[in-house]
């Protein structure tokens, strides 16, 4: 039978149940607002009123990509379906294309020119495109020696950051300071990037650099395809400490990663668990302690509730003097974000 | 001629080669996926190549997924691929076909 491709729309209650029930019959379980509404599109191939495949994108990945194979020669659906997604996200000027997947349906991305870039027990996590993580790691400024790595999203850079930064550079001879991309924060990627290169400029041996797509946000990590939301934390985390293991750290030649506690954070502790049990000992994790002023933890979510309340001058205890700047001068557009629905009270 | 953008063509569909053009700095880098690869892989390569080079573009980053093409489909998806790249789209290129 003559297949045909078609656009779903999801919010169409009865295309959203033939959509859902295809999926859970083979074996997707999730679809919770959480994972449903970062969508951008949906397609669907059809026999007739049935559906045999579907896929979906969020930006620039992949989603919810499932087929049926009873009437279709191995395949063959699922490359339309990712060929159809490539197609359409192509037009959109998006070339640069991830997916994360169960580490048995990699080979498959990769038989339609993904490749690779680490896979867990439990996921992998594949690009395609004309550029690659080889090509992002090619472009990072190359030091002699070992160096260590911080990552941070730093959203805004705090003087907590700052000092973790400065007890990194104090006790190695480079430091990589890797500031997350994704933006899904009140400051956006390329704010917080020249906040921390501001706030770091008089130290000699740090190098700020964007993390780009590769250092994995909760954000931006579908569980829709696991087994069970609870893990996600751990699932997404483990993919993130696996490409800093087996690709960024290779590549710089870093040795030590330097992480900073957060006791109020549930998220930020299982992080650092993952971390500490996945790096070494290709990298050793060294653990700074909070920075405290006046016996409170310095915390950039307080700097965000000051923007919110319109509170500046309790900045300075808070950030360094070039942050504050920033603040100052966008203070409006920041309080606008915020009124717009921007959430500031997670970490 | 330079590329101006990333630009795409073609399908990964049984029988067909999707390719993708970007800006390069160093010659002509292709980059082939292919289940046909060690029979047929440089003879692929050369096919576009030779289309590149009738298009007088130096450097360019060629990414081709190949399901099984035939030579003058290999010829095709590239040759639209440049076009979109190089913002010639609505002048044919006789010279090249």
């Amino acid at each position: 039978m003559d297949a045909e491709i078609r656009e779903m729309n999801l919010q169409n209650p009865d295309e959203f149940e033939q959509w859902r029930s295809f999926l859970a019959g083979l074996g997707i379980a999730n679809f919770t607002a959480d994972e449903v509404d970062p969508l951008d599109g949906t397609i669907g191939l059809f026999e007739g009123d049935r559906l045999m495949a579907t896929g979906s994108y969020s930006e620039n990945i992949l989603k919810y990509i499932g087929v049926c194979h009873k009437t279709s020669e191995n395949g063959v659906y699922f490359n339309k379906i990712v060929s159809t997604l490539l197609t359409i996200l192509g037009q959109q000027g998006i070339f640069h294309i991830f997916v994360f997947t169960k580490p048995q349906y990699s080979a498959s991305f990769q038989h339609v020119g993904f490749q690779e870039i680490v896979h867990s027990e439990n996921a992998a996590f594949l690009e395609t495109g004309p550029t690659s993580i080889k090509d992002y790691l090619a472009g990072i400024p190359k030091v002699e020696g070992v160096s260590s790595a911080i990552v941070m999203n730093a959203n805004p850079f705090t003087l907590g950051h700052r000092y973790l930064v400065e007890e990194a550079a104090r006790h190695s001879s480079h430091v990589y300071v890797f500031v997350v991309s994704t933006d899904k924060s009140l400051f956006n990627s390329q704010e917080r990037l020249e906040m921390v290169k501001a706030g770091t400029a008089d130290l000699e041996n740090v190098d700020v650099v964007s993390g780009s797509d590769y250092l994995v946000s909760y954000a931006t990590f579908p569980a829709y395809f696991l087994k069970s939301d609870t893990n996600r934390v751990r699932y997404q985390t483990t993919i993130d400490a696996l490409i800093f293991k087996e690709r960024i750290a290779p590549a710089l030649n870093i040795t030590t990663r330097y992480l900073g506690t957060e006791p109020h954070s549930e998220t930020t502790n299982v992080y650092n668990e993952v971390l500490e049990s996945v790096l070494p000992p290709t990298v050793q994790v060294e653990i700074i302690p909070r920075k405290e002023t006046n016996g409170k933890i310095i915390s950039a979510r307080d700097v965000r509730l000051a923007i919110k309340d319109d509170r500046l001058a309790d900045l300075t205890d808070l950030v360094p003097p070039t942050t504050a700047t920033f603040i100052t001068e966008h203070k409006v557009e920041l309080q606008a974000r915020i009124r717009k629905g921007m959430k500031i009270d997670g970490n | 001629m330079e590329i101006k953008k990333t630009a795409m063509d073609g399908t990964l569909e049984s029988s067909d080669i999707q390719i993708t053009v970007s800006k390069g700095t160093d010659g002509v880098q292709i980059d082939l996926t292919s289940d046909v690869q060690e029979r047929f892989g440089e003879q692929i390569k050369q096919t576009i190549e030779k289309v590149v080079k009738d298009f007088d573009v130096d450097n360019v980053n060629v990414k081709a997924v190949d399901q099984g093409a035939l030579d003058c489909v290999i010829k095709a998806r590239t040759i639209t691929a440049l076009q979109r790249a190089l913002g010639t789209s609505a002048e044919p290129a006789w010279e090249v076909l």
